[in-house]
């Protein structure tokens, strides 16, 4: 089922997800650059524009302010476009890309959390050996991008056997339920755009 | 500090939030980036570098931009720290140096999450969705026309790309560049900048350009109807439905996403009733 493109999305998409915190943060990672940049590996690059619009303007209100960990809108794009590339309905693998989002920032803050017990035996190495700070460095890229890999791989799979056994069973109604709020998440993401430029004191 | 040395600690910056945790946050970054600076600094005074590097290790968290105003400063100061004569002296630098680090960091924070993510980062999404629907790439259909050129994507989300990151890495550079330069008399360098009017003015930009997205949005979404038939009035009921209930969650701080979520579900149990 996972064919070779979706394999090579998940590993961009690892890779573009560390763009959101551990290492540039040269927006790589909004989902206006992220979703049709992944959409050159599935090939269908309207749906990555559209795909990334949405996403962007879903988590537009939300934003990494102080320990606040905002979805990611690059697993949000990953898992829509992996889902889709499947042969889901857009309506459908945009859903399981933002429940999928947000459970990601959940794994995340739970990683951060425990990170914290292994960095301190690092930084005690690092203060009796001071190169040692670089191999510190290279281990916690490593070990998010793994760890962002496993999390798009497993999330994809499961996502898209499920949807592939449903699909047949899935009723009219439902499809037309989902494509309505889909059709929805451009408008809800513009209207919070607007209160979010307000003028407060100068 | 010459320029090979900015550059060394320029680059590095990229790597400030590697390790980011929620006990000491950005501490493993600030260390990494800072490193070269201090290696030359103690290089012959090698057995100070542990004590020297605790400090750094320490609690840190700013934004990941503005945060090279703080390099800058703590760099500065740790040369006043290093060329302490006596342990008095140098009690009072490494005081000064932790209030400069908790201070500077606070600020900066402030400034970066008002300007780089409340307000340029939406500011560049509204141009790239302009620059998208002017050259007629309409993502508000769900069905979609097939083999759309990637030179279409390229344009919008590579100008929002280009814009971000042309203000963020100036401010990166030069903030790395003033603040060594700086003393605490023009908040090392913050003070060159008017943060205040910057954000405003961008906020006002912002403002008439999300209400002209929206009245364009619309235009784009029913253009194509010649008759007010039913497809008509369901299309302009999602759009001003989504719109009103947007500004109450927005009010009651609701996040999108669970709007969306909400949406589905209702959505659902309405078409089976």
């Amino acid at each position: 089922m996972m064919t070779p493109e979706v394999f090579l999305l998940c590993v961009f998409a690892a890779l573009l997800e560390l763009d959101t915190t551990y290492a540039f943060q040269l927006t790589f990672s909004r989902g206006i650059i992220a979703a049709p940049l992944m959409s050159l590996v599935t090939g269908d690059v309207m749906a990555g524009i559209q795909i990334g619009v949405f996403t962007e303007l879903i988590f537009a209100d939300t934003n990494p302010l102080g320990g606040i960990l905002p979805p990611s809108a690059v697993i949000c794009s990953a898992l829509s476009l992996a889902l889709h590339a499947l042969g889901i309905e857009l309506y459908f693998a945009f859903f399981f890309g933002v429940a999928g989002a947000i459970l990601f920032s959940f794994t995340e803050k739970f990683m951060r959390k425990n990170r914290f017990k292994w960095l301190i035996f690092c930084e005690q190495k690092i203060t009796k050996k001071p190169a040692e700070i670089n191999r510190t460095i290279v281990l916690a890229l490593g070990s998010s991008f793994l760890m962002n890999f496993v999390f798009i791989f497993v999330l994809a799979w499961l996502c898209g056997k499920l949807m592939l056994w449903l699909l047949p069973y899935i009723p009219a109604r439902a499809h037309f339920a989902c494509k309505f709020a889909y059709m929805a998440v451009p408008w809800i993401g513009l209207a919070t755009l607007v209160p979010a430029f307000r003028l407060k004191a100068r | 500090m010459n320029f090979s040395m900015r550059l060394n600690m320029f680059l590095r910056s990229f790597f400030l939030q590697t390790g980011w945790n929620y006990m000491k946050f950005q501490n493993i970054g600030l260390t990494f980036v800072m490193m070269p600076f201090l290696k030359r600094l103690y290089k012959d005074d090698q057995e100070a570098l542990p004590s020297v590097l605790q400090r750094y290790l320490e609690n840190f968290n700013t934004h990941p931009v503005m945060a090279s105003f703080c390099f800058g400063a703590l760099a500065k100061q740790e040369e006043a720290v290093a060329k302490a004569e006596s342990l008095t002296k140098f009690k009072e630098k490494v005081t000064e140096w932790t209030s400069i680090k908790k201070s500077l960091s606070i600020t900066t924070a402030s400034i970066g999450d008002r300007l780089f993510w409340g307000t340029l980062k939406p500011l560049t999404l509204l141009m790239a969705l302009f620059i998208w629907l002017m050259m007629g790439v309409n993502f508000f259909e769900i069905d979609l026309p097939a083999n759309t050129p990637f030179l279409y994507a390229a344009c919008a989300g590579g100008a929002a790309f280009f814009v971000f990151n042309a203000i963020a890495l100036f401010v990166k550079w030069q903030g790395l560049k003033i603040s060594y330069q700086s003393d605490d008399t023009t908040c090392f360098g913050l003070t060159r900048f008017d943060w205040n009017k910057t954000i405003y003015n961008a906020k006002r930009i912002g403002i008439v350009l999300a209400v002209g997205m929206i009245l364009f949005g619309i235009y784009h979404y029913l253009k194509d109807f010649k008759d007010v038939d039913v497809h008509f009035i369901t299309r302009s009921v999602i759009v001003l439905f989504f719109v009103m209930i947007s500004f109450v969650t927005r009010k009651l701080r609701i996040p999108n996403m669970y709007l969306y979520l909400a949406a589905v579900f209702i959505f659902n149990i309405v078409c089976y009733l």
